[in-house]
C-alpha cells in the first residue's frame, strides 16, 4: 500500500477514487516544500507559486520563490494540477499593472518602440 | 576619486553595498543603456529587449563564473504591489527576479504577462468545460 499523498502546505489529499501519486508540487495550491537549498543546506521554507514560464515548445512550467531564502526554482506543470489556481498565477500580473493599460500605445511611442495592442480603435488623445 | 576606484577594484564586496553607474551595451540587441532614467540606482536589464547578463550570484557579489545571457521568461508581481521580470540564464539554467525599471518597454513587459494566454495547454475548449460543470 503506497502512502496517501498529503500536502504539508494546504494539506489537500485526493480522493480515494483518485490517483495518488508522487508530485513535485501540490496540483490543489501549487506549493511544496523547499528541501535544499544552493549551497546544500536543509532550508524547509514554502515554495509558493509566483509565475508561469511558456517554454518555447509550449509546455509550462511553474516558478516557485522560497518564502524563506528567497531562491526561485522551475517545476514541471503536471496534468493534475488545478486549472483555476494556474490561471490565477497567470492573470495576477494583468491585474496589477505597473502602467495606466489605456495608455501603452502613447508610452511606447515615447520610448521609441512599436506595437499594437489589438484594440479596434487606436488611441487618439489631444 | 581614485581612492573610489582603488575600493572597487579589490574590495570584493564593493558592490553589494554601490551601486554600479556605468553605461553599458546590451549583449543581446546591442542597446546602449546609461543608468539615468531607470527610477531606481540598480540597472541590471536591458530597457529595450529586457535581458540581463549572470553576473551575480547573490545581489551585487560579483562572483558568478557563467555570465551567460539571462532570458525574461515571465513577469511576477511582489507583496508591494509591483512587477518583478523573472529571468533564466541561458546556460546554466538559474532563475532570478528584477524590479522592473522606469523606462523598460511596455509592450515587451505586456507580452510576456499574456504570453500564458496566448499557448493552447489550458485551451478556450478547457475553460469552457469547466464553467460548464460549474453552473451545474
Amino acid at each position: 500500500m503506497k502512502k496517501q499523498y498529503k500536502c504539508p502546505v494546504c494539506g489537500w489529499t485526493p480522493a480515494a477514487d483518485e490517483p495518488n501519486n508522487e508530485w513535485e508540487h501540490c496540483p490543489n495550491c501549487l506549493s511544496s516544500i523547499h528541501v535544499e537549498d544552493e549551497m546544500g543546506f536543509e532550508c524547509g521554507g514554502v515554495l509558493e507559486p509566483v509565475s508561469i514560464w511558456v517554454k518555447p515548445c509550449g509546455e509550462w512550467e511553474i516558478i516557485q520563490r522560497c518564502r524563506d531564502c528567497g531562491e526561485m526554482k522551475n517545476s514541471q506543470m503536471s496534468e493534475d494540477d488545478s486549472p483555476l489556481k494556474i490561471l490565477a498565477v497567470a492573470s495576477k500580473p494583468l491585474a496589477f499593472p505597473p502602467f495606466p493599460l489605456e495608455r501603452i500605445e502613447e508610452l511606447t511611442k515615447i520610448m521609441g518602440g512599436c506595437g499594437d495592442v489589438g484594440g479596434y480603435y487606436h488611441e487618439q488623445r489631444k | 576619486m581614485n581612492r573610489e576606484n582603488k575600493k572597487r577594484k579589490y574590495d570584493k564586496k564593493y558592490f553589494r553595498r554601490h551601486p554600479c553607474t556605468d553605461a553599458f551595451t546590451c549583449k543581446e540587441c546591442g542597446w546602449l543603456v546609461v543608468t539615468g532614467g531607470a527610477g531606481s540606482r540598480h540597472r541590471n536589464h536591458c530597457p529595450n529587449c529586457l535581458y540581463s547578463v549572470h553576473l551575480d550570484n547573490k545581489p551585487g557579489d560579483r562572483s558568478s563564473e557563467c555570465h551567460g545571457r539571462m532570458e525574461p521568461i515571465g513577469v511576477g508581481v511582489r507583496k508591494n504591489g509591483e512587477w518583478a521580470i523573472i529571468h533564466r540564464c541561458k546556460i546554466c539554467g538559474k532563475i532570478s527576479s528584477n524590479r522592473v525599471a522606469a523606462d523598460d518597454n511596455p509592450m515587451k513587459l505586456m507580452a510576456l504577462a499574456l504570453r500564458p494566454f496566448g499557448s493552447q495547454t489550458i485551451s478556450h475548449n478547457d475553460i469552457k468545460n469547466m464553467t460548464i460543470t460549474m453552473e451545474g
